[in-house]
């Protein structure tokens, strides 16, 4: 069984569509990545993963657990699930280690100790340890994002889902975020990536998903998408963003 | 023209006005303390309530907010003895009204401090698994508070003078006990003065911190 | 609840005298409308010129600018009241005294007008001051660039931009003066709180009383709202979003 399984999502904001006849998966250990145009729905789409955004028609089945049915226990499935923010969402009145200690004590119940160590190896493996009791306004936006991959890890998910991680970074930055998520895909980490950083697409994914306009166009594996896309938008974006 | 003055009433009337200044912080905090948790709660009413909660929190804060607290202090000395049955003294019945009246006026301030916490922000609680109360406990709350700290300080210099209105029912707040004594002594004059200059270092002086609190907030962020 | 409700108590006369509640209730609405509105003139006029000192340059405008709002704002409004009605004439000059204790005429209600409009006039200054500041710098310089004095520079560009802007939070000052005026009660004005007051005690009928009152303030602050967003349409700049609340 697939770890994530997206079966016929739509999704309406009032009378605009933004997600249509949405479905693919995601097998344990893949990663997928998402791209497409901006408007495409598939900041969206990743969100319904998690529950973040309600869909109305359809069904998501994350871990066996469908995330739409009114009897599953979100809070439970959240824990299980790990997400990367656009905009890294540290909690900015606590200290780096409370970032990475706050979900372990209060949603897991971990002894505030253990936590914190646990925090602190997180920390040294994304290689912040000597920022662990600065606050997250002092840090630089790749620094950040670094530590919210490690917030996600405390809670030692299933699986990853990481919304457009660096576009809110500075060029300079980009890569020692994308490092730490080719680390963690090389250690068989499930991850569904909605990104533009193509290279990190060839580096690492199995899968890229093309969307457009709310609906997935493409669902290739890494070298059929690259290499000879079907569809005719899919091209075009690929050539846009290749030629940069 | 000040030479008609007679200032020794001053000095002769520091204990009954102490007494007045007393009752006056004790109400300031007693409201400020209980408005800020009713208004902390309308605020999450009206914010994630369902329909009909949120239309009752919204029909309370916009009723007690277009009626002149007088009225308020009024209503409710009015209306306590006759739904308990049994007198309450103005003291107590203005405390009541107090916290009643200003959960109105936290609860917009507490409302749009959770509203200038970004809604990223509830979703990474949510996304470590916290549940609603988790998130709006640890996540939002705290820095809704931190933002809106000037501002919630502010109204309870707004609430600390708001106070002398208790004159209405004859509590015996600061300025009812200048009143008192000013009659006493035969020298209102001077007792008013002196108060006002009383109310005016105080609340002078907590706006200066607010001020101070503001440059502070503004470097951090 | 043990409580006999009357709800004819408004068209009964009161204890001593011919009139009936209503007449009471009527001519409270009426001074409670000449106070707010008269005080409202005072605290327009009084917050434009303070509000604009603490935008000139120099010191001694923005001192003067300054105390006025921190003293008016930091004193509760009911001693601002009692300090109007009982210290103020004790320190005017004798004969201007005399007269103003004695042969004023409304001296209740001049004193509450006052009062209360430089009470909001230090709010309004503080209003006016983040409008004026919250335009372009490049306003003040064209205009003076165009030969205009600094008194015509804000008399014709900054004011009528920066009034423009604060039209929201004027608006609940405005609705605010209505119920602010309620404390004029306390020095014998004979507007609605002091009408509250008094019927309840004369009619022993306190919750029809205040009711009663309490829906006339509503209608005060609707119609004061209202009027100040008819005011706001009729001033619209077409292309130019007002940046309020």
């Amino acid at each position: 069984m697939a770890m994530i399984e997206i079966r016929h999502v739509f999704k309406w904001y009032d009378k605009f569509q933004v997600l249509a006849d949405c479905s693919t998966q995601v097998e344990k250990g893949e990663v997928v990545v998402v791209c497409g145009p901006s408007g495409s729905g598939k900041s969206t789409l990743i969100k319904c993963v998690n529950a973040l955004e309600p869909f109305q028609q359809g069904e998501i089945v994350v871990d066996g657990v469908s995330v739409g049915a009114s009897a599953t226990n979100l809070p439970k499935l959240r824990a299980r699930v790990g997400m990367v923010f656009q905009h890294f969402e540290l909690f900015p009145h606590m200290s780096i280690v409370d970032n990475l200690t706050i979900g372990q004590v209060k949603v897991l119940g971990r002894p505030r100790e253990l936590a914190r160590e646990k925090g602190l190896n997180l920390l040294a493996r994304v290689g912040l340890s000597a920022q662990a009791e600065k606050f997250p306004g002092q840090l630089s936006g790749g620094q950040q994002q670094r530590v919210a991959i490690a917030r996600a890890l405390s809670m030692d998910p299933i699986c990853m889902l990481f919304d457009e991680p660096t576009s809110a970074l500075d060029p300079e930055m980009i890569n020692e975020v994308l490092d730490v998520m080719v680390e963690l895909a090389a250690e068989g980490m499930t991850m569904m990536v909605v990104t533009h950083e193509m290279g990190f697409a060839r580096k690492v994914a199995n899968r890229v998903i093309f969307m457009d306009g709310g609906r997935i166009v493409e669902d290739d594996a890494k070298d059929t998408f690259f290499g000879n896309p079907r569809s005719e938008r899919a091209q075009q974006f690929l050539a846009k963003i290749l030629h940069h | 023209m000040l030479a008609g003055f007679d200032w020794s009433v001053i000095p002769a009337s520091l204990p009954f006005l102490g007494q007045g200044l007393l009752y006056s912080l004790q109400l300031t905090v007693v409201a400020m303390t209980g408005g800020v948790i009713f208004g902390t709660l309308l605020a999450l009413a009206r914010l994630s309530g369902g329909p009909v909660l949120a239309g009752a929190a919204a029909v309370y804060v916009n009723t007690m907010r277009s009626i002149p607290l007088l009225m308020v202090i009024l209503w409710f000395f009015l209306i306590i003895p006759l739904l308990t049955g049994k007198p309450m003294g103005a003291e107590r019945s203005a405390m009541i009204t107090f916290t009643a009246f200003e959960a109105a006026y936290y609860s917009e301030i507490m409302r749009a401090g959770i509203q200038s916490v970004s809604r990223g922000q509830v979703n990474a609680g949510y996304a470590l698994g916290m549940t609603y109360a988790q998130t709006m406990m640890h996540i939002v709350l705290p820095q809704a508070v931190r933002n809106m700290l000037p501002v919630l300080l502010t109204q309870t210099i707004v609430l600390f003078q708001d106070t002398s209105l208790v004159y209405a029912i004859g509590a015996k707040d600061l300025l009812k006990a200048a009143e008192i004594t000013g009659r006493n002594y035969n020298r209102p004059v001077e007792m008013y003065l002196f108060v006002a200059v009383i109310y005016f270092a105080i609340c002078f002086s907590l706006s200066l911190l607010v001020r101070r609190l503001n440059r502070k907030i503004a470097i951090v962020r | 609840m043990n409580y006999h409700w009357n709800w004819g108590i408004y068209f009964q006369t009161v204890q001593a005298g011919e009139e009936t509640y209503l007449d009471w209730l009527i001519s409270g609405l009426g001074w409670t409308l000449a106070v707010a509105l008269t005080a409202w003139l005072i605290a327009l006029a009084m917050g434009a010129v303070m509000g604009t000192l603490r935008t000139l340059p120099g010191r001694a405008p923005l001192a003067i600018g300054n105390a006025w709002v921190e003293v008016f704002r930091n004193v509760p409004l009911l001693v601002q009241l009692f300090l109007w009605f009982f210290v103020v004439p004790e320190l005017l000059p004798r004969d201007l005294a005399l007269w103003v204790k004695q042969d004023m005429p409304a001296k209740e209600f001049v004193t509450a007008a006052i009062c209360l409009g430089l009470f909001t006039s230090a709010r309004i200054a503080e209003q006016v001051r983040a409008g004026i500041q919250s335009l372009p710098r490049g306003q003040r310089m064209a205009a003076l660039a165009l030969g205009f004095t600094l008194p015509q520079a804000y008399r014709y560009v900054i004011l009528p931009m920066a009034f423009r802007i604060i039209i929201p939070p004027l608006t609940s000052e405005f609705m605010n003066i209505f119920k602010n005026s309620s404390v004029a009660f306390a020095i014998g004005v004979l507007e609605l709180t002091f009408q509250a007051r008094q019927m309840q005690e004369d009619s022993e009928q306190g919750i029809e009383t205040y009711l009663a009152v309490t829906v006339l303030y509503f209608l005060c602050a609707f119609l004061a709202n209202r009027g100040m967003a008819f005011i706001e349409r009729r001033t619209r700049v077409p292309g130019f979003i007002a940046a309020g609340k």
